[in-house]
């Protein structure tokens, strides 16, 4: 059926395999990735026991040149098969598997052969270096992805100097897992906070190796409260990210845009950028799986912004902003469905205890307490 | 039977023991008058036959034997890489056959200028905490040209002449297709990256994993060289362009300017394009991916290598080391052997 239609699916030709590889990388948590071939860009996802997952798109504007014609519906196929009428209206995009880790190593082989990389510009020797040479005209590193219909290896060729690389990713059939189902419509609550916070946090809080991770978002005293609390069987850790009062005492988080410690709560030096709760009287409480939010710490990591959000039935949104070169923004999104609470008593002493030490508290904080 | 000689390249030498270390532990060396030889044949993998002008690594060399002054050694790498390595900073190294009850051995001497040594942590002037002695030991002894001399005695089994009568280099068929290799070290960090993609693939894989992984090689006539690998999950390959492939010298092959016609390569000329685009025109062998790494390891001494390509059989490099007088240049023939799938 591939005759029919001379024209691949997909054409798309990057100049920075590094940038593709740092949004990938983000998401490298499985072994097997979906990926999804739209008009608008590459969409990558991944899923962890339907409890978690987490997806990097790979916007057109990320390429130099972007072709993507949507492939024939193979009409053909789909008659014989039973499936004719689940499949009513057949989604033009395609969808496969691709194995990750060896679409990222691929990704990487850029650069690697060129010796000259690790020293300093002055100290190359490049004999072959004129005016014409390709890394003068821009020529090096390129890699272009192409995919040419069902059935076919997703291409990805890479090109440096004389060096040409083919990769044929083995494509696989989608599994067809649902998404986790997250409500925009009825949030729980929402907040937008810098990545390196969310990315500090966590990774302070993996030193007890804890099981759970609660959020805490409520309203305390007028002013927004949020907590990240990890407990585990070592012990119980939290840190609480708390908007400027106006009573400062203690400077605020060393990280911020350059504001000065006495600005007042509605400049950004606000530690949450945007602060909303559903129901501000109640205050809101998930657990997720410490170890699964920990697969989202290399997004964390390089992101600049983090979105933060809980529908109502506890499902948690993480959307991180990441930055690319040429203030290219990429978004990459993981999702994780909550844990059954179980331990309601654990969970209000908590609450109770906090209310007390976090009266004057501002800025970042931490706490330790141990559970012997 | 006596054999003496000063060392003049250190370092060419101890990167020559390290790099023939990784593909086997002993080496049979012969010392004649006019050439070193050193030949590693594992077990298993691929076998290096080195022969070495004398000038490469030697000075003032003497090698004397009733055997028409040939000494045949077996001597255990990995204690000569060591020892070697003792004297990267020598101003001189000896080495020499001598006997320690009975045991044949190898001493090398090694002459170290002591700069370094503890004096130098102090001023030399005579001010400051030594002022204290009078003199300093700078003038006393003149301590910027202390010498320390280390002596490291590598044992070895002179072999007898019969013994090694029975080695031969593999023979090998005229090789389909020459080709100069881009630098080694290029050639490797690729190969590298292909044998952690094969460990990516067995992971993933359901239950077997391949231990051994194949990595195809192939060249043409039109100075392509490719590199390929299959898992499960993928199939990559490198191909490499503009590399040359070296004419033939009518006076070295068999029938001269007839041989060159009748050449398997002559032929391979006619098929096969320069960009590598095309199917046709390619030797192959296929090679142990750790062994390759081994080999690769030569890279290090930063020669000219030639690759000769047996289609389905063979693969022989042949590692020019650079040579101060451009003559007689010393050359390590890799014998590498085609696996069938």
């Amino acid at each position: 059926m591939d005759e029919e239609e001379e024209r691949p699916v997909l054409t798309a030709v990057s100049s920075s395999a590094r940038q593709l590889y740092l949004l990938l990388r983000c998401i490298n948590f499985s072994d097997k990735v979906h990926v999804q071939i739209t008009s608008s860009g590459l969409k990558f996802f991944v899923d962890e026991a339907s409890v978690m997952e987490g997806s990097a798109f790979l916007d057109k504007s990320l390429f130099t040149t972007y072709t993507f014609h949507p492939p024939p519906l193979p009409v053909q196929e789909q008659n014989d098969s039973d499936s004719e009428n689940e499949l009513d209206p057949p989604d033009p995009n395609p969808v496969f598997q691709i194995s990750l880790p060896s679409l990222l190593e691929t990704l990487q082989i850029l650069g690697l052969t060129d010796p000259n990389n690790n020293k300093p510009p002055w100290a190359r020797d490049n004999p072959s270096s004129t005016a014409f040479s390709n890394n003068v005209l821009g020529m090096n590193n390129m890699c272009r992805i192409s995919y040419t219909g069902f059935g076919a290896p997703l291409s990805i060729i890479l090109t440096e100097s004389t060096i040409r690389t083919t990769c044929d990713l083995t494509t696989y059939e989608p599994e067809f897992a649902d998404e986790i189902p997250f409500d925009r419509q009825s949030l729980a609550f929402k907040t937008i906070m810098r990545g390196s916070w969310l990315s500090d946090a966590i990774s302070e809080l993996a030193s007890t190796s804890p099981e759970r991770l609660s959020l805490v978002a409520k309203m305390n005293k007028g002013k927004p409260f949020f907590a990240l609390a990890a407990s585990g069987d070592l012990g119980s850790a939290s840190v609480a990210f708390n908007n400027n009062p106006t009573s400062s005492t203690r400077a605020p988080p060393p990280t911020h845009r350059g504001a000065s410690p006495d600005a007042d709560a509605s400049t950004p030096a606000n530690v949450l950028e945007t602060f909303q709760l559903s129901d501000p009287d109640t205050p809101l409480r998930c657990t997720y799986k410490f170890a699964l939010i920990q697969k989202a710490a290399r997004a964390m990591s390089i992101a600049t912004k983090v979105s933060v959000r809980t529908d109502i039935q506890g499902v948690l949104s993480l959307q991180f902003m990441i930055e690319t070169e040429g203030a290219k923004v990429s978004f990459v999104d993981f999702r994780f469905v909550p844990l059954v609470e179980d331990d309601e008593g654990e969970g209000d002493t908590y609450l109770a205890n906090d209310n007390e030490e976090d009266e004057d508290a501002n800025g970042v904080d931490s706490a330790t307490e141990d559970e012997s | 039977m006596r054999f003496k000689a000063s060392i003049q390249n250190i370092s060419t030498f101890t990167k020559l023991t390290a790099s023939l270390n990784s593909l086997g532990p002993l080496a049979w060396v012969k010392l004649s008058d006019d050439q070193v030889c050193f030949t590693i044949i594992p077990e298993q993998g691929t076998q290096v036959w080195a022969v070495l002008s004398i000038d490469t690594i030697f000075e003032t060399y003497t090698v004397q034997s009733a055997a028409n002054n040939v000494i045949n050694l077996e001597v255990p790498l990995t204690s000569l890489n060591r020892a070697l390595k003792s004297a990267t900073n020598a101003t001189s190294a000896q080495i020499r056959l001598t006997k320690k009850d009975n045991m044949p051995l190898l001493a090398l001497t090694i002459v170290t200028a002591s700069s370094s040594n503890s004096y130098s942590a102090f001023p030399t002037t005579s001010s400051g905490i030594d002022g204290g002695f009078g003199a300093t030991p700078s003038e006393e002894f003149g301590a910027n040209n202390r010498e320390t001399i280390i002596t490291q005695e590598i044992p070895v089994r002179v072999l007898a002449p019969d013994t090694v009568a029975g080695l031969h280099e593999p023979q090998c068929r005229e090789p389909d297709v020459h080709i100069i290799l881009p630098p080694l070290l290029q050639l490797k960090s690729v190969s590298d990256r292909f044998t952690k993609l094969a460990l990516v693939g067995a992971k993933s894989g359901p239950g077997t994993v391949t231990s051994r992984t194949r990595l195809e090689m192939a060249a043409n006539m039109h100075g392509c060289l490719k590199m390929a690998m299959k898992t499960d999950s993928m199939n990559i390959s490198s191909v490499w362009t503009d590399l040359s492939n070296p004419e033939l010298d009518p006076s070295q092959v068999a029938g001269g300017e007839i041989g060159i016609s009748e050449h398997p390569s002559t032929r391979m000329k006619e098929l096969g394009t320069a960009d590598g685009r095309s199917e046709e025109g390619w030797a192959t062998v296929r090679i142990d991916a750790r062994d390759w790494g081994k080999v690769m390891s030569v890279g290090r001494l930063g020669g000219r290598v030639i690759a000769c390509f047996c289609d389905e059989h063979a693969l022989i490099l042949y590692v020019y080391l650079p040579s101060d007088n451009g003559e007689d240049e010393s050359v390590l023939t890799y014998y590498v052997s085609s696996y069938s799938a």
